[in-house]
């Protein structure tokens, strides 16, 4: 092949300019992408069809429709498409989409309707389920009992209003920006927990970026929730039978950036992140607001340490919360964790005892304005 | 607006919140309150036992000064039968510890327990202001932190005493746990939280009865009682005001007040997660002083992400070598995992150590050779002149676990 | 609006302010202050906490280090602020209006101990 004039030469293929600069690498843009889909692939090798295996195994995609969660799809997709297109090419799973509309979360929103369109076009293997946070109801029957009476006298139910009234009436309930925040963070997961199981998915592939788990360890660990690392972060089994799995946990926010730039399919679909307040006081904020901020400000310095966060999570031993109580909201483990006992910080709180809510939970919960 | 009645006693004015339910209570009330919850936490864990000698490690500022008298108070109170006394460390450094330690020795008057005080210079032959002397301003508080640590432990063998408390509160606990996640430190996530460390250093016994308490309240409760205490930043470390995990910390409390205690929940429960390494003993926290312990700088933060980025880079190449069919177990190499670590005594001092020489000796040795340092930066914001020493120095600090 | 008065202009109010945990290095080494407001500002209102926090940055702290005090436009985060030695929190923080013979008192945490 003759030699192109290259000014910079890609330094995986050496035959077109390189266009990104990732983790000290020159590459071109479709180097770039490879490199990056191979980190998500590396974590999916666990779906490769054992000699044993009988049965298909059958994963969610939750989509925001977001850059995370879209570049996801499209690395996932792409991957499942070449298994097929080989000889006797078999899929190794099934894959199930999610939409959870975005404006049933965040009424500023705009309408997704359009990049919905495009996305069932655009991604054909896949099948798909749109739904708003409400519908939540429908598909966890007792969760409006859970919310009576984690909400308390706080929050009056109104059974002639409809689902979304009622959701949002709850919502409102919550003091502080830092419940609602925890609390839509529960909803959504519960959401994505109930639509796995009745799709009978084993697995669900979550979109966060490194960057996002690095800020969610933070408020997590924050908020009293760290016990639900082990499923929030890490790799692993959910409380609610469904392994929850981040595939993206090697890829900061700005390689997904970039990856999505040099992704023409990706253009109609995804919706961009709604940006963060900008000059508001601290104590306004959200404690997750807080730690996307912070993982942002000091992730442009100290990108490493960052990631180091999430990783630190990842390798938190789920095993030891077998067989304890869990919280009837969030499924995260109730009073100590086993081992713990005597004078806990949960003895020194005082008011989670005896609940059917953990620790975490009890902090958001209505009218309690700290 | 008119005065709010307090949640307690219904009669009295309330002057405070309570971070951590927002109980607005009186003075009486809170005095009350603060003193049973130390007690329900001693009692609670089995702290003391009757007729045991406790060395109270006294800088002379809020935490230990709250300390010195809520377990005076308590002492007398519930009748624990212990023997307590100050013991205080003089670093040597003129203008800062002169002052602090004549607070200390009205503390030893008011509170009528006996007081020793332990020189740097009678220790190891140097004072900080020596030191500094020495080295220069910077990356002091590093030699600072390591003597430190030896001398609470040397003091009270002198006094023949088996069990040091310190005022570690909340505030210092939450944070510790911040620090570890951020730096990826599993160790000392798994015992950072708990009440009582068994000092790796030697076999007397630290515990810190405060630790549920919250900085806050500890600065009111001396407010309050009108305790003697001292509150001059040490006139060596300028930059104390900085750090990362204590300003997110102080962040969090002002935007939900209870969050301190929130992060030492999460510490307590992550702690009975982390898998258990058989043989993780070690030695403590080495890094920064007394008033800055578990405290994260600049200087180690950019120390540490440069090591990450090596890694990083490290794991690149690898990946690209190993291509196809990884096994993804364990794909990613943390080469800053557990290391398990023998323990050995150090041959200069007898120290225990898992080093041949101990660091204090390492340092000493050092310093002796009237050999500058100049480039060790921790506690700093300047990024510039990492040397191999520096390197050397955070990696035995992160990896020592 | 109301109409400007102008007996109560010359007004003033007297208050103390204290500095303590380490806060008065930032003010002469001055633990307390003996400071004088106009009982009336220019828009008829009360002089506020937030009005004393603007007075005393611009007179009486010497030292360069404003965001030592200062953040956000309000007391840094780990300063706790006494009224009448109540906790600010409950008298309306920056929103309180001043009277005369207060006693505030501004004490950092953020010092070691």
């Amino acid at each position: 092949m003759p030699a192109k004039e290259l000014s910079c030469p890609c330094m995986d293929c050496k035959d077109a300019e390189t266009v990104f600069t990732v983790r000290k690498r020159q590459l071109c843009s479709d180097c770039y992408k490879h490199f990056i889909a191979f980190k998500v692939h590396r974590r999916m090798e666990m779906y490769r069809p054992g000699k044993t295996q009988e049965v298909r195994p059958k994963v969610l995609l939750p989509l925001s429709l977001g850059v995370s969660s879209s570049v996801l799809l499209s690395i996932v997709e792409a991957q499942l498409q070449y298994q097929l297109a080989k000889p006797y090419g078999k899929i190794f799973f099934d894959l199930h989409v999610l939409v959870i509309d975005p404006s049933s979360i965040n009424p500023s929103s705009a309408s997704i309707d359009e990049n919905y369109k495009v996305l069932l076009e655009t991604f054909q293997l896949p099948t798909y389920t749109r739904l708003s946070i409400h519908d939540i109801f429908d598909y966890v029957p007792n969760m409006k009992e859970i919310i009576c009476e984690y909400a308390g006298s706080q929050f009056a139910d109104d059974s002639s209003l409809s689902n979304e009234d009622r959701l949002s009436a709850f919502r409102a309930s919550l003091s502080t920006a830092t419940s609602a925040a925890d609390l839509d963070y529960v909803l959504l997961t519960r959401l994505v927990a109930a639509v796995a199981q009745k799709n009978g998915c084993q697995s669900v592939f979550w979109g966060d970026s490194d960057s996002r788990l690095a800020a969610r360890a933070l408020a997590g660990v924050s908020k009293g929730r760290g016990a639900s690392m082990t499923w929030q972060v890490s790799d692993g089994m959910s409380p609610w039978g469904v392994r929850f799995e981040f595939l993206l946990r090697d890829l900061y926010k700005t390689e997904l950036l970039q990856y999505a730039s040099v992704s023409p399919e990706l253009s109609d679909i995804v919706i961009s992140d709604p940006p963060l307040s900008d000059n508001v006081l601290t104590k306004n904020l959200s404690i997750d607001e807080l730690m996307i901020r912070y993982v942002q400000n000091q992730g442009a310095k100290y990108p490493g340490i960052m990631s180091n966060v999430a990783r630190t999570a990842n390798k938190l031993e789920s095993s030891c919360l077998d067989g304890g109580a869990s919280c009837a909201l969030c499924g995260g483990p109730r009073g100590n964790v086993k081992g713990n006992t005597g004078v806990t910080a949960t003895t020194q709180s005082g008011d989670s005892e005896g609940s059917r809510f953990c620790y975490g939970c009890m902090r958001s919960r209505p009218g309690l304005k700290c | 607006m008119a005065p709010t009645t307090c949640f307690n006693c219904k009669e009295a004015r309330a002057v405070i919140i309570r971070p951590k339910n927002r109980h607005k209570l009186c003075r009486a009330c809170f005095i009350e309150v603060f003193e049973t919850e130390v007690h329900e936490t001693i009692i609670g864990t089995n702290l003391f036992f009757p007729g045991e000698r406790i060395a109270i490690g006294a800088s002379g500022g809020k935490d230990s000064t709250v300390l010195a008298a809520v377990l005076k108070t308590l002492n007398e109170r519930y009748n624990y039968g212990l023997d307590l006394c100050l013991l205080s460390i003089d670093e040597g450094i003129r203008g800062y510890r002169d002052d602090s330690l004549e607070t200390v020795k009205r503390n030893a008057v008011q509170y009528d327990m006996p007081l020793t005080i332990v020189g740097y210079g009678e220790l190891y032959g140097w004072t900080m202001d020596q030191v500094v002397e020495q080295i220069g301003k910077k990356g002091n508080c590093t030699y600072c932190g390591v003597f430190r640590r030896q001398a609470l432990d040397r003091g009270a063998a002198r006094l023949d005493i088996q069990h040091v408390v310190t005022g570690h509160n909340a505030d210092d606990v939450a944070e510790t746990v911040m620090m570890n996640l951020l730096r990826g430190d599993l160790p000392r996530l798994s015992r950072g939280t708990s009440i009582v460390t068994a000092s790796g250093g030697s076999d007397i016994k630290r515990s810190k009865p405060l630790k549920y308490a919250y900085e806050k309240e500890i600065v009111l409760y001396a407010h309050h009682r009108q305790l003697d205490y001292f509150t001059t930043e040490c006139i060596y470390s300028p930059e104390a005001f900085r750090g990362s995990a204590r300003t997110l910390v102080k962040d969090l409390e002002k935007i939900r007040p209870s969050s301190i205690l929130d992060i030492v929940k999460s510490g307590e429960d992550m702690a009975a997660l982390v898998p258990r390494d058989p043989a993780a003993a070690e030695e403590e926290n080495t890094g920064g002083c007394g008033s800055q312990n578990g405290r994260t700088s600049g200087g180690e933060m950019a120390a540490m992400e440069k090591q990450l980025t090596e890694n990083e880079t490290a794991e690149a190449h690898e990946t690209e070598i190993q291509l196809p069919q990884k096994n993804t177990k364990n794909t990613i190499k943390n080469p800053k995992a557990v290391k398990s670590q023998t323990l050995g005594h150090c041959e200069r001092c007898g120290y225990i150590s898992s080093q041949r020489v101990c660091k204090a000796c390492t340092l000493l040795e050092g310093l002796n050779r009237n050999r500058p340092k100049t480039a060790i930066e921790v506690g700093m914001e300047d990024e510039e002149g990492s040397s191999t020493l520096m390197r050397q120095m955070e990696r035995t600090q992160l990896t020592n676990s | 609006m109301a109409h400007s008065t102008n007996d109560g202009a010359a007004a003033t109010i007297s208050i103390t302010v204290e500095f303590t945990g380490g806060l008065e290095i930032l003010f002469s080494n001055e633990r307390k202050h003996n400071i004088t407001l106009p009982a009336r500002l220019d828009d008829a209102s009360q002089p506020t906490i937030a009005y004393l926090l603007q007075h005393l940055v611009d007179n009486l702290m010497k030292d360069d280090r404003k965001e030592l005090f200062i953040m956000e436009d309000n007391v840094r985060p780990g300063i706790l602020v006494l009224i009448n030695d109540a906790d600010w929190e409950l008298e309306g923080e920056e929103n309180y209006e001043l009277q005369q013979g207060d006693n505030i008192v501004f004490v950092s945490t953020l010092h070691g101990g």
